[in-house]
Parts: C-alpha cells; structure tokens; sequence
C-alpha cells in the first residue's frame, strides 16, 4: 500500500472514471472523500462497496462549479481528517455543439464545471498543502481534446487546454513546496461520457483509430492517477501524461 | 515589545518558514540572497508574522517588490530613478536606503529584504499601536 494513511479528494466520484480513482485510491490505504453532484445512489453505492471491502470513501454532495464549493469541502475534509494529501480535479462536463450553434450557455457551463471547478478546488486545498503541509499531489484530469482536435468541442477543448496551462503554471510555483502538480489525458475511456460518440461512432470504427485496439477502461487512468499520487512519482510535476491507447499519435493506417 | 523581543519572534517566524536555522537569521542576512527566500516563502512569512503579531500586515508594506511597475518615471535603464528612490522612502520610511543609494539597481532592490527591514516595520507597527 504506497498511500496508507493519506487523505485524497476526488471530485466526480460517483461515476466513470472518477468511481475507479476513488476505489484505486483507496485500495492503496488512503481515505477517501468524493464530490458528486447529482447521483446520489450512486454515490451511496459507492460509500458501501468500499466499506464492504474494509475502505474509506466518504461522499460530499457539491457542485464544483459553485465557487463556495471547494472551500466548503476542503474544510469538511479537514474537520474529519485534518489533513488533505492528494487532489484529483476529474468532474467533468461536455455539451458538443458546433460553434455556430454553440450558446454562452454552453460555453459557461463547460468552463464553470471543467476550469473554474479546478481553480476553486486547487485555491482550497493550496495553504493547506503549502504553509500547513509543505508537501501534496495535485492531479487534474484533463483530455486529449486540449491538444487533438475534435469538432463541436470548443468549450471542452478551451478548458482542458486551460487546464494543462494551469498545471504548469501550479507546477512552477509550489514546486519549492513539495506540492507537485500534473494532469492525465486520457482518450477514449468507457463511461456514460463518452456513451453517445461511442453508439454514434461504433465501436468498431473508433477503434480502428486506437493502435492498441481498444477503448480505455475507467481503471487505466486510475492506475495512472495513484501512480502519480503515490512515491514512485516524486519527482514528476508539471506534465501531461497521455493515457490513450496512442489514439493520439494519430497514425493514418 | 522592545526591538530585541520582536527579533527572536521573528527569526522564530523564519526559522520555521525558510527551514533554516537560528545562527543564519543575523540581522543582516537578506532574505533572498542569504536564506533562500522564493516568492511564495514572502507569502507564507507575512502570514506567520500575522498570526504571530495580530495585526493584518498588507503584503505591499512589507515587500513591495513590484511597486514600480516599469513606470519610467521610477525606474530607467535598469535602475531607480531619483523619483523612484523617494517613492520608495515614503514607502518604506523603515528602510535604510544609503547603501542602495549608491548603486540602485532594480534587480539589486531584493537586497533591501533583510531579517532587520522586518523588524524595524514591525517596530513601527508595534510602536503606532
Ligand atoms: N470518458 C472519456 O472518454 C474521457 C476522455 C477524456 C477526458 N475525460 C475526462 O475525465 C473526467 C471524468 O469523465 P467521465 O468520463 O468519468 O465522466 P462521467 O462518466 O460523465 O462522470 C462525471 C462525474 O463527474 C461528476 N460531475 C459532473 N459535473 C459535476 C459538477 N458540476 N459538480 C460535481 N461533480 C460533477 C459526476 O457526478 P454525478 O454522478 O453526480 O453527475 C460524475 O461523478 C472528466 O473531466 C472528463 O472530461 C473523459
């Protein structure tokens, strides 16, 4: 167990990817809290499988996009457990349109949820790592969107890209602090995210476009976010690392 | 407070936020150039001192390290300007600006940090009271 004893949040935990984190997680010793917004259900089931296997997760109900959200669970989680050890920012939000038929509304939602939700998280956990701790993990969870361009993704792509800035720039100044940051891009991942793309798309033509023939599972970028939580990456900060099945690479045939 | 008491608190203060130790923290020893001070230890030193003292320390009082702006009223070809120097003083009327007068070159103005620059202002701070 490379985490024992530390506390780790994970926004957008109740489902997809975020549910993986948790759970991995967990699994390496660290006690758990997760911020759902709406799947509740979800969010109990998850609390309940991890004690059944004798873990921690503690669900907080937020809506990352609320500014007052981070501090509000940041200082829930220290009331419980007086420390915060590993930030993994991975809520997440897509409303494809093409630009043209894009609204502000569209735009502001994707940018509340997937950068303002990351700045609000990071700012609350901040002193607390720096002055308090001297010692953190920040791991964002981006896209390879930011980078590799998708159609009807502008809002998703503009705050993804945002994010891996953000990234570098924490990265620069905590680094002095111990306080490492990074984000994970995943690409084609099996959630309810991607569901839509997936039945548009089929399966079979999307992975056509993946060298190594599949789609990504939730548990491929948990295993990439303990590992970047964990000692073995002590000395990794300010990158992205893609974790895609070189759909990225974008080989022709 | 006499001048002596505020100086062990704040070389307590620094001990703890630069991870240095007692010996280091002289009177003259400058925050920058001899304790390793980054930007964000600036920071983490005004709210220790906060806590320490009770009393809210703007963070530009303390360290105005970025008051001129590359105004070219204060600062010209790399060094501060007569005006700038003023400006400076008024400032930081704590600080002793005689050697620095002599020589006042922008990226030298860290010098001025020293362990005494923050006693001296938390004297006069301590003294308004
Ligand atoms: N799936 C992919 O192919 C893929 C690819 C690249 C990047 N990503 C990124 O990976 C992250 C996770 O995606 P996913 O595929 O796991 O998505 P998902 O299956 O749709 O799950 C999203 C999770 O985020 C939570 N969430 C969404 N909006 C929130 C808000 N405003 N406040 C709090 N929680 C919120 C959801 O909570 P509720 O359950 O309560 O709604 C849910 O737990 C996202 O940042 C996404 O951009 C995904």
């Amino acid at each position: 167990m490379t985490l024992k004893d530390q506390v780790a949040i994970v926004t957008g935990g109740s489902r997809g990817i975020g549910r993986a984190v948790v759970l991995a997680l967990a699994r390496e010793g660290a006690r758990v809290a997760f911020v759902y917004k709406g799947s509740t259900e979800a969010a109990q089931a998850l609390e309940a499988e991890a004690a059944a296997a004798g873990l921690v997760a503690k669900a907080h109900q937020a809506d990352v996009a609320d500014p007052a959200a981070g501090d509000r669970v940041v200082a829930a989680v220290l009331a419980d457990w007086g420390r915060v050890d590993i930030l993994v920012n991975n809520a997440g939000v897509i409303r494809d349109k093409l630009f043209v038929q894009l609204e502000a509304d569209d735009w502001n939602t994707v940018i509340g949820t997937n950068l303002n939700g990351v700045f609000a998280f990071c700012k609350a956990v901040s002193k607390q790592m720096v002055f308090k701790q001297r010692s953190g993990r920040i791991i964002n969870v981006s896209s390879i969107a930011a980078d590799h361009v998708n159609k009807g993704q502008s809002n998703y792509a503009a705050s993804k890209g945002a994010v891996n800035s953000l990234t570098r720039v924490l990265a620069a100044e905590l680094g002095s602090r111990n306080v490492l940051v990074n984000a994970v891009a995943p690409g084609f991942i099996e959630t309810d995210m991607s569901a839509a793309v997936r039945n548009m798309a089929g399966e079979d033509g999307l992975k056509k476009l993946i060298p190594v023939k599949r789609l990504g599972k939730p548990e491929d970028i948990a295993s990439v976010v303990v590992f970047l939580a964990g000692p073995a990456a002590a000395y990794i900060t300010g990158q992205v690392i893609t974790v895609d099945g070189g759909l990225s690479l974008g080989a022709i045939s | 407070m006499t001048h002596d008491e505020i100086f062990a608190k704040v070389r307590a203060t620094l001990v703890d936020a630069l991870n240095v130790d007692d010996n280091e923290v002289t009177p003259t020893a400058r925050l920058k150039g001899d304790l390793n001070a980054e930007s964000i230890d600036f920071l983490d030193i005004v709210f220790r001192l906060e806590r320490q003292f009770g009393f809210s320390i703007p963070r530009e009082d303390l360290f105005p390290e970025s008051i001129f702006q590359g105004d070219p009223k204060f600062v010209a070809g790399g060094k501060i300007t007569e005006p700038g120097l003023v400006e400076l003083q008024t400032r930081m009327p704590y600080a002793d600006l005689t050697e620095f007068r002599k020589d006042p070159r922008l990226d030298k103005m860290e010098d001025l940090f020293t362990v005494d620059l923050i006693v001296n202002y938390l004297q006069s701070r301590v003294n308004a009271k």
